[in-house]
């Protein structure tokens, strides 16, 4: 005798866009805290992500000290699109898609430099580091006077600037930058306006088979890994063990964007005492109130920013910090890791070689407490992709927390929980990923 | 001659030494092979137009260690909480073209590159790291000891998850 199930497996591939669409809606509950495993490798799923979210929103591509100077560019990545960061020759900051406008080749290959112009290695088109097209070889001879330079310029990527990080859009109707952060602002203000920062060289990157959500869901909401993942940290005696990682405030300001503020610090002032004065002028009363008793601040601007202020207890000296990375997907199931390294401009050298130090040892490609996470990114993936989660709707418990009201009296802006052990968060994260990837 | 061959086979075989302890997981012993001194540097590969410049950045380094932190790094290795390794990466290190560039009366500056194949877990695909060393070595109280190391990978963007290992 045979049995036949009923049961029929989703087949993701088959479904119309409107069919998946639903399909991510009856099975997607940030509210209820169950967020199905198959979301973080499908293939369709990240389709969805990269048209929805990746060539819609804002995303990071520099640091503004990055390219000081008049003819310096870096280029970067964004949905995939190559673009090149310009310092102008007037004076401007111009986002460019690396795109020669002939016939598509990559313009410019190097990671950064300092450039007038740029030819394309194809026919030797040339563009000026403001995106105009100055030159073709054998213009008249091949083209005659049929050719208008003034409308074959690179494509100018929308772009705007707050606390000197540089964001850009493909997206032409997007809501404006100030829009887009919102309530993080007050926090961006904390990691790169409380002094005049610069980045340290280039950043470091690395390949992760691991979905870029795992980075951020990590980021946005989950302190309480620390106690495991990061537990070797504990044994070494570097970090006070049990729950260290739990005390101050997890807070969501809207968006996709939230953080956990760790707080208050019993070692005392985690930054340059000699910036005092600088602090003082460029953060509010409140702000700078929050900066003197930080522990720890880890921000996540969605979809895929990083920022990180940590700080420890390195060769008899209380040292700070502050680094911003970008999880940034490579594939349904895989990302590249960049991650920039920041210090305070006017901080002694002393200072500056020790911060830059304690950040290599703990959370650069090297850092001994990033390298445990790359395991738990990686291997959930893996789990992640077995037909059967897909076929049983497993799913991840995202519950923790729920019983936890909002705290009313914390001074800056966001739905605010007192202590960090709790997704709630990484529930607001999934609505805010699941409405965007389900917009028509 | 005659004493340049012995040199460089003394050398080549502390290099051995020093990749069969790591290949190992014998931290402890790796440990006696450095110096006090011992400065642990990997600077940034990139990607430069200029090609008379060094197509690396020591403003960004990813190791940045002396022996205090190497230290750190090993005894964290012990702990069973080390989840970046555990189970330990499968290391092959493969140590070629040793070229002694410099000798004086107790040390040696030596070239080499390393190629390092590294399998993790269940992974049929492995990292493969590879990339050029600049060491100096020192003879202290009749042992060479590693007084610095800098490592420079070929890929400017890392294909493996993290530096949980050593160069």
């Amino acid at each position: 005798m045979t049995t036949t199930s009923t049961k029929q497996v989703p087949r993701l591939d088959e479904m119309t866009r409107s069919e998946l669409i639903q399909y991510l809606k009856d099975t997607v509950k940030p509210e209820e805290g169950m967020i199905p495993s198959y979301i973080f490798s499908h293939p369709k799923v990240y389709e969805l992500e990269m048209e929805k979210i990746f060539l819609k929103d804002w995303l990071f591509v520099a640091h503004k000290s990055e390219i000081p100077n008049i003819g310096d560019f870096v280029t970067r990545e964004m949905g995939g699109q190559s673009v090149i960061v310009t310092h102008g020759a007037d004076g401007e900051i111009h986002v460019l898609l690396n795109v020669c406008t002939h016939r598509g080749m990559k313009l410019c290959r190097m990671d950064n430099g300092n450039q007038k112009n740029f030819t394309c290695p194809y026919h030797g088109f040339n563009f000026k580091n403001t995106g105009d097209l100055i030159g073709i070889p054998f213009q008249k001879v091949v083209y005659g006077e049929t050719m208008d330079k003034s409308k074959m310029g690179l494509k100018e990527i929308r772009h705007d600037v707050y606390a000197d990080l540089i964001f850009a859009t493909l997206n032409s109707e997007a809501v404006s930058l100030e829009e887009f952060l919102g309530d993080i602002k007050w926090y961006l203000d904390l990691a790169f306006n409380r002094a005049e920062m610069e980045v340290v060289g280039l950043p470091q990157k690395w390949n992760v088979d691991g979905t870029w959500k795992l980075g951020s869901d990590n980021t946005i909401s989950d302190s309480y890994h620390t106690l495991v993942s990061h537990g070797s940290i504990a044994k070494l005696g570097l970090v006070p063990t049990g729950d260290y990682s739990k005390y101050g405030y997890q807070i969501y300001t809207g968006n996709g964007h939230g953080l956990n503020l760790g707080m208050p610090n019993p070692d005392g002032f985690a930054f340059p005492e000699s910036l005092i004065d600088e602090y003082k002028e460029r953060l509010n009363e409140d702000q700078y109130d929050i900066l003197k008793q930080m522990k720890n601040m880890i921000v996540c601007v969605s979809p895929n920013i990083m920022i990180l202020i940590s700080s420890m207890d390195l060769k008899g000296q209380k040292i700070s910090h502050t680094s911003l990375r970008i999880w940034k997907p490579t594939g349904p199931d895989s990302m590249e890791i960049s991650s920039w390294m920041l210090v305070e401009k006017n901080a002694t050298e002393e200072w500056k070689r020790l911060s830059e130090q304690a950040f290599t040892l703990t959370f650069g490609a090297s850092g001994i407490f990033e390298q445990d996470d790359t395991e738990n990114f990686t291997d959930i993936t893996q789990n992640s992709k077995s037909p059967y989660h897909l076929h049983e709707n497993i799913v991840f418990n995202y519950t923790m927390g729920m019983h936890q009201e909002p705290v009313e009296d914390f001074v800056g802006p966001g739905i605010v929980y007192k202590d960090k052990f709790n997704e709630a968060n990484s529930r607001a994260f999934f609505r805010n990923w699941l409405d965007q990837i389900t917009a028509e | 001659m005659h004493e340049d061959i012995i040199l460089q086979h003394e050398i080549e075989q502390w290099l051995y030494k020093e990749s069969e302890l790591l290949d190992q997981l014998n931290f402890d012993g790796w440990y006696e092979l450095l110096s006090e001194e011992i400065s642990y540097t990997m600077p940034l590969r990139i990607n430069q137009m200029e090609k008379s410049k060094p197509d690396y950045s020591e403003a960004t380094l990813l190791f940045d260690d002396d022996s205090t932190t190497l230290k750190l790094r090993i005894d964290r290795m012990k702990t069973d909480m080390a989840w970046a390794e555990l189970p330990p990466s499968r290391t092959r290190r493969n140590v070629s073209n040793v070229k002694i560039k410099e000798v004086s009366e107790n040390e040696v500056a030596v070239h080499s590159n390393l190629l390092l194949y590294r399998s993790r877990s269940t992974d049929t695909t492995a990292d493969l790291i590879s990339g050029e060393r600049k060491d100096v070595l020192r003879k202290e109280n009749g042992d060479w000891k590693l007084v610095s190391r800098w490592f420079l990978a070929d890929q400017t963007s890392l294909g493996t998850r993290n530096l949980a290992i050593f160069v």
